[in-house]
């Protein structure tokens, strides 16, 4: 029974010492790192601000929910993580995301040039810094 | 001559002009290595299927019937199977690298699954390459199982 006590108590102490190295995060880091907790902090950013509007569990944009859903991203496994990475690689570099209609709106939508250069690096998905 | 047979004799003549419409279709090559079901990740199954529903287009195997030597059939025949090898030929798979051989699965998996492909038009002409349900569900299977080995594949060899 003792043992039982044992991880929890563990669990407990070790939090005492994550607390001392938690960072600052604002909301929206904090949400989309539930959501993708592997994604860097760069990618993410750029998502939450000119993808997930669209791309979203609750989506109206039908089409652009059924193509790529961020919020379905992080539950699916890692093959198909990759292959979801890939074929936004390919939709970005053809220039097709976001929408030119969408961007007749929204003007202020569109990638930075950053931005692109940001996702391209991490939907290409073979580097791997650790 | 009455106006009918104008008509008839104009189609007559835009049909043979069309035939002098230089069309070439994609080349047919069957010695080709580094295909799919040559490298052990498709079963004696699943590669019958592909083969009888995909490769004709998705392939250097393509099988052309007469008419797509005969223009204008001829120019869509040449469309669409140019465009087919474009998205994922089967034949050239061991030059894929990792992420675009997962894109290509998981593209077959919802393609295949929402009865997208083999599309109509090929169907129509061709009843064998039609896939029931449970072949499709077959197909499906072995496309997303095959993600899983492909990605491991990969990081064994990081």
């Amino acid at each position: 029974m003792k043992k039982s006590f044992l991880i929890p108590s563990l669990t407990i102490l070790g939090l005492l010492f994550i607390q001392g190295t938690t960072k600052n995060v604002s909301v929206t880091e904090t949400e989309l790192h539930a959501l993708a907790p592997d994604m860097p902090a760069n990618v993410k950013a750029v998502v939450e601000q000119k993808c997930y509007g669209c791309h979203n569990a609750e989506s109206k944009n039908e089409k652009g929910k059924a193509k790529l859903d961020w919020d379905a991203f992080e539950a699916t496994k890692k093959s198909k993580q990759m292959a979801t990475m890939a074929k936004i690689n390919e939709t970005l570099g053809k220039g097709d995301m976001p929408p030119a209609k969408f961007l007749e709106n929204k003007p202020e939508g569109k990638l930075s040039e950053s931005d692109l250069a940001t996702l391209m690096e991490w939907s290409a998905g073979k580097k791997k810094d650790k | 001559m009455k106006l009918w047979q104008y008509i008839l004799l104009g189609l007559a003549v835009v049909f043979i002009g069309i035939q002098f419409v230089p069309n070439e279709l994609p080349a047919v090559n069957t010695n080709n290595p580094g295909d799919l079901v040559l490298n052990g990740l498709v079963s004696e199954e699943i590669s019958t299927m592909l083969k009888t529903s995909c490769y004709s287009c998705h392939s250097n195997e393509t099988v052309y019937p007469w008419y797509s030597y005969v223009a204008p059939s001829s120019w869509l025949v040449d469309k669409d199977v140019r465009e087919a090898r474009e998205e994922v030929n089967f034949s050239d798979w061991m030059d894929y690298d990792m992420m675009d051989k997962l894109k290509i699965l998981d593209d077959i998996a919802i393609e295949v699954k929402e009865g997208r492909m083999p599309m109509e038009i090929y169907t129509l002409m061709h009843s064998s390459a039609k896939l029931d349900d449970a072949q499709r569900a077959k197909i499906v299977a072995w496309a997303e199982e095959t993600m899983d080995i492909v990605a491991e594949e990969e990081d064994e060899e990081d």
